[in-house]
């Protein structure tokens, strides 16, 4: 016999294999492809979370390098503030500083002034109480000498002409 | 023991009887290992079958984007799956030793009569009948059509008289003789591993050790031809499909 024998078991193995492979597809493959597609979704999702995840990070590092950078211009900034206000301030100190003493300095030269013509005043006071006095001895002394009249006399308008 | 092959008849057509339960054997065989696969399916934890099944659908998918886009290859994929599972199914039950050793009656088939070693209760693979191989390589060659009419409307039935239409019946040879060599070589291969087996089992030092050896060589070469065979039928099925699909697009 013909090992090469076609009958209608050719058309009984097509309807066989095309049942099961809807059997198949039905019971096995369709959930297990589901459960590899869901794994595939699952590792891709992941990786994605992974990579947003990452990138947030670096953003947060960014802002965060970016405030650090700012505090640090600020603190700057402020130091740099106060440096200028203390400077200004202490120069202003100094200066009121110097325009007191200044004016003290003039208070008390007007004070010697004033100090100096009392003095002098005084000492002239003194000189022609003193020239007086003198005179008036010498006077008295030699007041009978009608002679001497004329020099008394110009004894006291040489006293009355001497500076003050 | 001078049985005939038996068959049924159905509307005055014969159908191969071991041949078809044969068939049944194999479906139930996969179906029961495609439910072991998917019983406790999971995308985190895989166990050993769905990892086995996994690795099936990852191997046949590597093939079909290997030869084609992907994505255009993907609705087969149930299908060739399904292919290469029951060839490979179907290739290893005729190994499976017979469980009765009926040896004895075949033990005075002529060698002329070789097929006759078919008869009897013991297990033969589908694919040593070329009903079997010729339905799938038929399925093949219809799968092949269908996937260029689907990509390239009634444009695929012109690649037939390209570059002139003197080519037709080149062309014409060329389709027919895919489902031939697929079906032919895949039956050959079988076959012919089956009845070597049967003779191995003829030999006169059955009883003794230099009979089981040759037999054991042959059952372990029978596996590895099993494999390469059942590969070579869905790599051939993908690379037909592929140049379909391709087909114009150049």
């Amino acid at each position: 016999m013909n090992p090469i024998d076609i009958d209608l078991t050719l058309l009984v193995q097509v309807l066989s294999f095309l049942l099961l492979v809807f059997v198949l597809s039905k019971i096995a493959w369709k959930p297990l492809m589901k459960i590899m597609d869901d794994r595939r979704k699952f590792i891709a999702d992941s990786l994605a979370q992974a990579e947003k995840e990452r990138e947030q990070a670096e953003q947060i590092k960014r802002e965060y390098l970016e405030e650090m950078r700012q505090a640090r211009q600020e603190a700057q900034e402020v130091i740099a503030k106060a440096t200028k206000l203390s400077e200004e301030r202490a120069s202003e100190i100094l200066a009121q500083a110097r325009a007191e003493a200044e004016k003290m300095k003039q208070a008390a030269l007007v004070d010697i002034e004033r100090e100096r013509d009392r003095a002098i005043a005084d000492v002239q006071a003194q000189v022609s109480d003193m020239s007086v006095a003198v005179a008036e001895k010498i006077i008295r002394q030699k007041l009978d000498l009608r002679g001497q009249e004329q020099l008394i006399e110009q004894f006291i308008q040489e006293v009355g002409d001497m500076p003050c | 023991m001078h049985e005939e092959l038996v068959r049924w008849h159905v509307f005055g057509m014969s159908l191969h009887a071991k041949t078809l339960v044969m068939t049944w054997i194999v479906m139930a065989l996969i179906i029961i290992f495609a439910l072991l696969g998917v019983r406790k399916l999971s995308s985190r934890t895989p166990g050993k079958m769905q990892n086995v099944l996994e690795w099936v659908f990852d191997f046949v998918s590597k093939l079909i984007s290997d030869n084609m886009e992907y994505e255009k290859g993907r609705p087969l994929l149930n299908y060739l799956v399904t292919l290469i599972m029951f060839v490979f199914f179907s290739n290893m039950l005729g190994l499976v030793p017979n469980l009765t050793f009926n040896l004895f009656e075949h033990f005075h088939v002529e060698f002329a009569e070789l097929n006759k070693i078919f008869e009897g209760p013991s297990f033969m693979s589908p694919t040593a009948d070329i009903n079997t191989t010729l339905a799938l390589a038929l399925l093949t060659i219809i799968l092949v059509i269908a996937m260029g009419i689907k990509h390239h409307g009634a444009r695929y039935f012109h690649h037939f008289i390209e570059p002139y239409p003197v080519f037709l019946p080149i062309h014409i040879i060329d389709m027919a003789s895919k489902p031939m060599t697929l079906g032919f070589r895949l039956f050959g291969n079988i076959f012919a591993g089956e009845i070597l087996i049967k003779v191995i089992l003829m030999l006169p030092g059955i009883y003794v050790l230099p009979g089981i050896l040759p037999d054991v060589i042959w059952l372990g070469f029978s596996i590895f031809v099993g494999v390469i065979q059942s590969f070579v039928f869905t790599v051939l099925t993908i690379a037909y499909v592929a140049q379909a699909v391709a087909a114009g697009e150049h």
